[in-house]
């Protein structure tokens, strides 16, 4: 199972955290150590793309929540949906808190792996650290030491 | 085992056949939603589409050089494909785009199993007695009273297995 990428909407609909473990010539962008002025467009094309990803990933979560709700009841959730290329895992909290996982189309449901990502990393270390704000506006107290370790190594572990 | 829906969008985007089966497991929605669901689906179908996390940019290099064709042939890679099958708690959606971009939706239940087979049969059905009626107009709504008859003679069947 390959594990490409992992993103968390609050519930004002920004990315407030996302992580690649695409190897950097996978995703398209040029590899780190290309110099000058070629390798920085690289990168500004990347990471631009990143945040484009973030916003369609976004767009058609929404949207297909939206419909599976329309159609299956408002008690009924949205878990993935699977294209030819890679599968796609939602996870949504109570608080509108969103979580995405791209995987590749042989892996089965992640969505007890989403759900230990929140209990065992979210809620430990984000909503229980003193420092981190409730909002978390442009990523603000997502991005600490012992979440990033700690969601990297589980994902490790998981490939 | 059920089958809920049927729904064709043609490749527009546009509702051109919905039809239920079953009365229990989907909301019943109007014909306005149903048309709007139809519309939406088909730009999250294409925005799934350039979402391949593998393969971002598909520059020539990767296009020319593929590693397991044989020496002088060139060959490009699987175009990417949309949305196939789309899992909730209480439905299973598949997804069967055809070469010319119409969609076929089949809602199911989520033990649902062969739908792909129900998916071919659903689209040879089409073929043979939608496509081939001289008075059906293309893009437009799929109005055959032979297609409904053998369409739902043929779930009838698949639902009371």
């Amino acid at each position: 199972m390959v594990i490409y990428s992992f993103y968390i909407f609050d519930r004002h609909t920004e990315c407030i955290y996302s992580k690649s473990w695409l190897p950097p010539s996978a995703d398209g962008s040029a590899p780190p150590q290309s110099s000058g002025a070629a390798g920085s467009i690289a990168d500004r094309r990347s990471t631009r793309q990143a945040g484009d990803d973030a916003k369609l990933i976004f767009g058609t979560v929404f949207s297909l929540r939206n419909m599976v709700r329309k159609l299956g009841g408002d008690d009924d959730a949205f878990i993935s949906y699977r294209t030819g290329q890679y599968k796609l895992h939602f996870y949504e909290t109570a608080s509108n808190l969103r979580m995405v996982l791209l995987t590749d189309t042989a892996a089965p449901s992640m969505r007890n792996v989403l759900h230990q990502i929140y209990i065992n990393l979210w809620v430990e270390y984000v909503v229980k650290n003193p420092l981190s704000p409730v909002e978390h506006k442009g990523g603000v107290g997502v991005k600490n030491e012992l979440f990033e370790l700690g969601l990297d190594q589980f994902v490790r572990g998981l490939m | 085992m059920t089958i809920f829906t049927l729904i064709i969008i043609n490749k527009a985007g546009g509702l051109v056949y919905n039809k239920a089966f079953h009365d229990a497991g989907l909301n019943k929605i109007s014909t306005n939603d149903y048309l709007v669901l139809a519309g939406t689906f088909h730009g999250v179908h294409a925005i799934t589409t350039r979402l391949n996390p593998a393969k971002n940019v598909p520059d020539r290099a990767t296009i020319t050089a593929t590693p397991a064709a044989p020496a002088g042939i060139l060959t490009r890679p699987e175009p990417p494909s949309g949305l196939e099958v789309l899992e909730t708690e209480n439905f299973r959606l598949q997804c069967f785009n055809t070469m010319t971009g119409t969609k076929f939706l089949l809602f199911t239940d989520t033990t649902q199993t062969n739908v792909d087979v129900t998916m071919r049969r659903v689209y040879e059905m089409y073929s043979d007695y939608v496509m081939k009626n001289p008075f059906y107009q293309l893009e437009m709504p799929i109005r055959c009273d032979i297609f409904d008859r053998k369409l739902l003679s043929h779930i009838r069947e698949i639902n009371n297995r």
